[in-house]
């Protein structure tokens, strides 16, 4: 059948492309996410974007090739139940090519009671090794530092990618805004999603939650009564601002380490900006000449995030306490950050 | 802060629409446990070990997402008191494979373990349905059949589920085509003795074997096998590689939640009472391509199986059979 497109020889093909078709040899891929570790950290971030449906492509980079190539291996074999999604690894950061966002994880994890600017000496030379690579494969992504001490380690990023500040961002306190909501919301037996506030400044332990701006219901926190009728004084929410500060060096004490809920917190930023979402996170972020910061140092403001990378800040309304204390924690991380040689 | 509207009645405690509890919080119940959470597919999770740290970290460390995620009450306990009134209750507990040791060899150290396991949960839900994904599979889901005294539509193993879904990820992989595209069941022994249903497996509904992949290459029953070979040998690849699995059981137990808890009525190779259907005269559990709802097992599907896929099926059974003798279970 000489004129049948859909037989040659008796050799049937599975798919007979339409005459005339004009179907490129490349398809470029529309969502490339690269993860630099695949410790807890970076899988539990590359996972739960996977589940998420948030990525095309997915690459893994590590320096250990075998643990590397078993975590990719089990993620493939996954295939049925995802979406298909093109799922890649290499020790070579040429894999990494063509990346909108590059999650990096990398490097040495808190030990039990360390705190995290100890982990800093640790850390320094690492970036010092990933962050050009990264930028040399994907000179336009916007970089998502999770790997602590995280205010620190994005400054570093800044200033080792040459990239504008846009696009270099921590995970800063999403996370922990995220387990004072939590906290809250408890206490008053609502939806997490029902309370608004923000945790700003250092991802650690000179945090500062903005209780003046802190809502449940769109009511102040500081004017309601949870569902035992107790009201709450400032000092009493400093308990839960210890639980929050406290709870990553808990969960570290009980697990080893943390994953789960840093996971999902790196996913929703990824979400932000692949799709634009113009949502507002408390992110690390440059943060000279905001608030009346004066010193170039990164720290979390709540910041809009779509897909050019950090948007704007927001003014958000401060009182005199929390400004100090955001000024303190700029100085705390400045401090820290002066002592690094670069 | 909130005032009920004059003439309300609300009840103190609303039951719950979907409970799961998740046994054993390793690598691979977390696995399953947040992949379930991820997907929305419950409302209430409790975790269950012996290690009281490790299980009250995992804990912690979901409950913090709960800003990310619809409100789930999370609790753990080492108390099967905390699983009560579980809609599913999914046993990832037990020794895992060690690398190069076949599943079968973990048998010993797993049976003592799920005669202390399953009576506990079968205490606090009797209504359950028993999810079994520790290995031995098979004989573990078997054991847990006999122990709870469940009807066997409520006893399940996650069986091949996930073997197929390797198997249809990697003929996607050669034809080009989305893993969903790809219909056909690896049954049996979840293991080495597994069977492709070669004569059933379907890409864009035509036989494997009647089609070339993108390489123009065309594919007879023996070279299918080296890709059977990938399978079967692909979770020994990643426990030496990684030191175990724990993404891919996770999505694949996710799915057969999914199918059971929404009464999906998809059908699932997963492990079942195979006593009866095709042939097989032994009393022993192990996957054949059956439908999930909210009973459990609805039914067990009528597949063609040629001479050969048969025969090997019996093998796969008298292997399971064997084992379950020697040790008297």
């Amino acid at each position: 059948m000489s004129g049948d497109n859909m037989e040659r020889g008796g050799v049937k093909p599975l798919f007979v492309k339409i005459p005339g078709s004009d179907l490129p040899t490349q398809i470029e891929t529309r969502f490339k996410v690269t993860v630099v570790g695949v410790g807890n950290v970076g899988m539990a971030c590359a996972q739960t974007c996977l589940t998420e449906d948030l990525v095309d492509e997915l690459a893994l980079v590590d320096i250990q090739a075998d643990k590397l190539r078993g975590e990719m291996l089990d993620l493939q074999h996954a295939a049925a139940f995802l979406p298909r999604v093109k799922i890649v690894a290499d020790t070579d950061y040429a894999i990494s090519a063509g990346s909108d966002i590059c999650i990096v994880t990398a490097g040495a994890r808190q030990r039990e009671g360390e705190s995290r600017p100890s982990l800093l000496g640790r850390n320094l030379t690492l970036f010092k090794s990933i962050i050009p690579q990264l930028v040399h494969y994907s000179p336009n992504a916007i970089l998502l530092i999770v790997s602590n001490p995280v205010d620190i380690l994005t400054y570093v990023s800044w200033k080792l990618s040459g990239f504008p500040p846009n696009r270099v961002i921590g995970t800063g306190t999403n996370l922990d805004s995220s387990r004072l909501r939590f906290l809250i919301a408890d206490k008053f037996d609502v939806n997490a999603h029902n309370v608004h506030g923000y945790m700003v400044g250092e991802h650690g332990d000179s945090s500062v939650p903005l209780w003046s701006t802190l809502t449940l219901a769109n009511v102040p926190v500081l004017n309601v009564r949870d569902k035992n009728g107790v009201s709450y004084s400032k000092e009493s929410l400093q308990e839960l601002h210890r639980t929050v500060v406290e709870s990553a060096y808990e969960v570290i004490k009980l697990k080893g380490y943390t994953s789960w809920a840093i996971g999902y917190s790196t996913a929703s930023l990824v979400k932000s900006l692949l799709r634009d979402q113009r949502r507002i996170y408390p992110v690390s972020v440059r943060a000279k000449g905001f608030y009346g910061i004066e010193n170039e140092v990164y720290l979390s403001l709540p910041s809009q995030l779509g897909r050019a990378g950090v948007l704007g800040v927001a003014n958000v309304k401060m009182g005199e306490e929390e400004m100090q204390k955001l000024q303190q924690s700029a100085k705390t991380i400045w401090k820290l950050q002066s002592e690094l040689e670069f």
